[in-house]
């Protein structure tokens, strides 16, 4: 059988440039793409070029999948003390960009690794879980389903989901070959990516799709990065998950991703107010004022009005107005304005955390 | 129907001696009408009755509690997964949320209730959790005319307040404090920006006061709190220390590690014996208090049970149906309570949204519990 990868692999040499790649399809692409804005080599390299050449590299790298992992990982509540360590759940996204699995298999390992069992103990919890979770049902209105399961899961035979198994496997290996797996997977996918409901007839096909082969995620995910659809979410901001945050507060500041336990910690500690503003505001101006910043000093910059319309490009993935440009040039001439007062400015403001 | 104003209607009840006019969901006041604060305990993870007014020596804070209140032993749970059952408590309405569902549901919880209809900052309105980032979404639903603008602010203290978080902040140093002209600069700055996000749930007084809160309570002894059961235990540390700094009007405490009973029957009794410990910490914050006392009610109760019977791993999950899962015990304490009073007709969980509302004068508009019968003295 052919591996889809290497269709859209031949594709992209030959495919057109889409829409240039400006301040603003730089930013939300990375942000898609990899969970966090573009670093300072990434904005070089890829400013003004084509949003398939970027979404190309990406889906042929380890590091979007990682991304696409983690926030898969983050669905499940996998997070913390139950972050998977197993070997099988780390090698995902290596085995997702050399397309020797698809995203089927991904699910799969997630749901039968021993963290997903630690997460969702005892056969209640776990058979309702893999239901809700995989499934989309409603374990309210499928009591008799529910309870079959839990027989499965205590080593009974049973006929779950129209399937007949065994044992506590049986019940992730049938939900993982049922197809409303893969619709819901998709659901989420497209709402995540293109930040909408997606039509139902083309949800169809592409669930269909994936039947044949799951390892078609790719191609489907390239076609919703590069359709209008894409550039219609431009305009539909939505606020950043901390984790987010976190990776993008480092990125715009010091060039560089958190340390793991450094990001886990702090995305951690934001994840537990439901108003994470005062905390995200503490973690910007500790950064800013530890001197690890790679903010220059007041002294350094010659020309503010060009430095401060530099800022907002690049935290905001826009340009400033003219009144906006004014005040910030304005106050950045006042004696007690430091450069990162400006910066601090910009990252505690609302606008920040959207994207 | 317009809705008449809320005191209004109450006087006019009043004045008509119309007293049992009056909705499930308003005028809950005792005749006394002391209590100007509310604390929500849930006692949540799946607790027994059997482990707590069951055995006594369990959770000796807790019985002196019911002993000097009251007690209701036959109050209806459903199991619908820690997440909904807990919510349900909040929003007096039976949630069938999803048990890993990250997001906020669409019925107004009482904290939202109470922040609207008492017109309350949001640092009178707390919630102090230890389950993790969907606890977070107790804070408010996206009812349209609720939703973020009254939500509670909502803290994990595990999250926070952990050695391992504190060491990373350490490593960064202290932020620097900035002087008057440099705030006055930042706000206009900040102002001038033109605006795209939410207002989000706090003011930007209080966000202020979050801010130094959050710094001075790393510094303090929540961090070095550990062993099982620790962020259950610094959930209650954290609800004590959010009594001295905001004085909130309603503050919600959300346990979860008794969920630990899955895998040992013991640590769950070894979790419930700690909690109960704690729990007594924030009592006495509260008695020993002269304002606090004579004006702050206390409500404890888990959001349902656990099976009759061990499991194969000498534990005990929460899905056999029994009256042990599906009934809980609720111990209600205050200054307008009947004292050593043990109601035995069935209540339900959701009757505590409505309760809580009614005494502090707020209107649970949308839910379906009824306030508890016989609290008061």
């Amino acid at each position: 059988m052919m591996n889809p990868m290497a269709a859209w692999q031949d594709e992209r040499s030959v495919a057109a440039p889409a829409a240039p790649l400006d301040a603003r399809r730089l930013r939300a692409a990375f942000l898609d793409l990899y969970g966090r804005p573009p670093l300072l080599d990434e904005r070089e390299r890829f400013a003004g070029r084509g949003l398939s050449e970027l979404v190309d590299e990406a889906l042929a790298g380890e590091t979007f999948w990682r991304n696409w992992t983690d926030e898969q990982l983050y669905y499940f509540l996998l997070i913390d003390n139950f972050h998977p360590a197993d070997g099988k759940v780390e090698a995902i996204p290596k085995d997702l960009a050399a397309a020797t699995i698809g995203v089927r298999d991904a699910i799969h390992r997630i749901a039968i690794s021993s963290s997903f069992d630690r997460r969702n103990p005892g056969p209640d919890t776990f058979v309702t879980v893999v239901m809700e979770q995989l499934l989309g049902l409603t374990v309210q209105s499928r009591v008799r389903d529910l309870e079959i399961g839990k027989k499965l899961y205590d080593g009974g035979t049973g006929n779950f989901l129209g399937q007949t198994g065994r044992s506590q496997a049986d019940v992730v290996n049938i939900a993982i070959e049922d197809r409303r797996m893969l619709e819901l997977l998709l659901e989420r996918e497209h709402e995540r990516v293109l930040r909408a409901t997606p039509d139902a007839r083309a949800l169809k096909d592409w669930t269909r799709r994936l039947e044949r082969d799951d390892r078609d995620f790719a191609t489907i995910l390239r076609e919703w990065f590069l359709s209008p659809a894409w550039e219609a979410r431009l305009d539909l901001r939505v606020p950043m998950s901390n984790r987010m945050f976190v990776r993008s507060l480092f990125v715009d500041l010091a060039d560089r991703l958190p340390a793991d336990e450094e990001g886990k910690r702090m995305r951690g500690a934001l994840d537990g107010l439901a108003d994470a503003r005062p905390l995200r505001s503490v973690l910007a101006r500790l950064i800013l004022d530890s001197g690890r910043s790679n903010v220059p000093e007041r002294e350094a910059i010659t020309d503010p009005t060009t430095w401060v319309a530099g800022v907002f490009e690049r935290l905001l993935g826009r340009s400033a107005t003219p009144d906006e440009l004014a005040t910030f040039v304005a106050a950045f001439h006042d004696p007690e304005c430091r450069s990162t007062t400006v910066v601090y400015a910009v990252l505690s403001h609302p606008n920040y955390s959207t994207w | 129907m317009t809705r008449l104003h809320r005191r209004r209607f109450l006087e006019l009840s009043t004045a008509l001696g119309a007293g049992t006019l009056l909705s499930n969901t308003v005028g809950a006041r005792s005749p006394q009408g002391k209590t100007k604060r509310v604390i929500l305990v849930a006692f949540a993870g799946g607790v027994r009755t059997r482990e707590t007014l069951g055995t006594p020596a369990n959770v000796p804070n807790l019985v002196r509690m019911a002993q000097e209140g009251v007690a209701y032993t036959r109050v209806r749970a459903a199991n619908l997964g820690h997440f909904g059952s807990s919510l349900s408590i909040f929003t007096g309405i039976s949630e069938a949320r999803g048990i890993r569902e990250n997001a906020r549901g669409e019925d107004p919880t009482l904290f939202e209730y109470v922040r609207k209809d008492l017109g309350l900052a949001a640092g009178d309105v707390w919630i102090s959790t230890s389950g993790g980032p969907q606890q977070a979404n107790y804070s408010h639903s996206l009812h349209p005319d609720y939703g973020e603008r009254y939500g509670a602010n909502t803290l994990d203290g595990d999250g926070i307040f952990n050695a391992e978080f504190k060491g990373i902040l350490d490593a960064y140093g202290k932020p620097r404090l900035l002087g008057a002209r440099e705030t006055q600069l930042l706000d206009t700055m900040r102002g001038a920006i033109a605006s795209e996000g939410s207002a989000g749930v706090n003011d930007a007084e209080t966000l202020a006061k979050v801010e130094q809160y959050i710094l001075d309570e790393l510094s303090k002894g929540t961090v070095d709190l550990r062993g099982t059961g620790a962020a259950d235990a610094k959930a209650l540390r954290v609800a004590r220390n959010l009594l001295a700094v905001f004085r909130p009007t309603l503050l919600g405490v959300v346990l979860q590690q008794a969920d630990i009973a899955h895998g040992s029957y013991n640590a769950y009794v070894e979790v419930i014996r700690r909690n109960d410990t704690m729990l007594g910490e924030l009592w006495a914050a509260v008695t020993s208090d002269p304002e606090l006392a004579d004006s702050t009610s206390i409500f404890v109760l888990p959001e349902f049970g656990r099976d009759s019977d061990l499991n194969s791993r000498r534990g005990l999950d929460h899905g056999d149906g029994s009256d042990d899962l599906r009934h809980v015990s609720l111990v209600a304490w205050g200054p307008d309570f009947a004292r050593g009073r043990k109601v035995l007709e069935e209540v339900r969980t959701i009757d505590v949204c409505p309760t809580i509302c009614g005494l502090l004068d707020a209107d649970a508009a949308s839910a379906r519990g009824k306030r508890l019968p016989r609290l008061f003295g």
